[in-house]
């Protein structure tokens, strides 16, 4: 672990692979959702009604953890405070790893049963930030270890898969709440 | 180590999504054994990839797979018994069903249409389930503890499902209508949550008067909105 004592020059140069690799997999995902005809079912999860439901609760444990990770985020720039505790990092990693994992049969279940949809500006704005989302997230874990990268990064990138998160929460499962009911 | 972590988790991610779509082709592909009359050309080709690429055939692999069309349909008619009549509207796979006794009971749900099979949800845990096929579709409904079973028949338009929401004089109105192929009209039309016999719409423009408001019943394609 010597890399604290190199001195690496700040520059946005190298962005240019993960920004690749986070736009190879927006593209992919939203064209396998595109080509790949909807079945219409997948595996459920048991001890909910149905896919939905549970899609609308995993979503939703990912958007809470989406706030811890705000949250966390700010406390390790030292938003709230000089004295970051020692548990902030392990928090917002373990968080946002959770996060991660609970998205991941949400997408996949969305790719698979229902495809990349355009009915409405609801389904539409999902589709797209879906994609956007793992693309941005994608990004952000690529970036994370490189050195030498201007400041801004993590928090643009960190707010970019927060904002995304929460779209996807709002067009989703906060819908599905207002317009289908609370259920599990 | 520390650095690798980003990493690990990109890759557990991906792994997981791995295993699950893994577990979805080889189940579909199990699921795809069911006789199944193509009736829409959907139906049968939807499985068929699954069953012939390997189950760990990657998403890029099924991505190349060939392309099926989306099913677009509308059936409507009486339920067994007579008690209720029912229309089922898919446009690209999208389906929303709507049943009612023209009278004061009505239910509408929202699902989808893919590979012979229908699969429905709505409100306070209503569900529809069935298959479609051969110019007809059917299934049964269950809602409100109640329980329909249903074989209706494919239609044209001006037949099918009409809905229309609005907002009169601060009440939310949204009605229901279907319109049969012998020109029948069955519909509800729900006042602030109080349901009521619709009038009826002109099947042409769907153009109907309810509470001395004029509105327009669209024909319903895809998903519900603002209800």
């Amino acid at each position: 672990m010597s890399e604290t004592t190199r001195r690496a020059r700040v520059s946005a140069t190298g962005l240019y692979v993960p920004l690749l690799l986070g736009a190879v997999v927006t593209v992919t995902l939203g064209v396998y959702g595109s080509v790949h005809t909807p079945t219409g079912i997948a595996v459920n999860v048991a001890g909910f009604s149905g896919p939905q439901t549970v899609k609308v609760w995993l979503a939703s444990g990912a958007a809470l953890l989406a706030l811890v990770q705000l949250v966390s985020a700010f406390a390790m720039w030292g938003k709230f405070g000089e004295h970051v505790p020692s548990w902030i990092g392990p928090l917002h990693r373990w968080s946002g790893r959770i996060a991660f994992l609970l998205t991941v049969p949400v997408a996949v279940h969305c790719l698979y049963a229902l495809g990349f949809a355009t009915y409405d500006t609801r389904t539409l704005a999902h589709s797209l930030l879906g994609c956007f989302f793992f693309g941005a997230f994608t990004v952000k874990m690529l970036s994370l270890p490189k050195r030498g990268l201007p400041g801004w990064t993590l928090p643009l990138l960190g707010g970019a898969v927060f904002t995304l998160l929460m779209g996807l929460w709002l067009t989703s499962s906060f819908w599905y709440f207002t317009t289908i009911g609370v259920r599990f | 180590m520390k650095r690798n972590g980003p990493l690990i988790t990109l890759l557990a991610g991906l792994a997981l999504a791995a295993v699950l779509i893994t577990v979805n082709l080889t189940v579909t592909a199990r699921g795809g054994g069911d006789p199944d009359p193509a009736g829409f050309g959907a139906a049968p080709a939807t499985t068929a990839p699954a069953a012939s690429a390997p189950p760990s055939a990657a998403p890029s692999a099924e991505a190349s797979a060939a392309p099926v069309a989306k099913v677009n349909a509308t059936w409507a008619g009486t339920v067994d018994g007579g008690g209720a009549t029912i229309a089922i509207a898919v446009t690209d796979g999208v389906a929303v069903a709507y049943l009612c006794d023209g009278k004061k009971a009505e239910v509408w749900l929202q699902g989808t249409a893919a590979a012979g099979k229908l699969a429905l949800t709505g409100k306070n845990g209503a569900k529809l389930t069935g298959t479609f096929g051969g110019g007809k579709a059917t299934g049964t409904v269950t809602a409100n503890g109640r329980k329909w079973t249903f074989t209706v028949k494919a239609v044209a338009k001006p037949s099918g499902l009409y809905r229309a929401t609005a907002t009169v004089r601060n009440a939310k109105v949204v009605g229901g209508w279907i319109v049969l192929p012998d020109g029948r009209q069955v519909g509800v039309v729900t006042v602030d949550d109080v349901p009521q016999p619709a009038p009826a719409i002109d099947p042409g423009t769907g153009a109907v008067t309810v509470e001395g408001a004029a509105l327009t019943a669209a024909p319903v394609t895809g998903a519900l909105s603002g209800n």
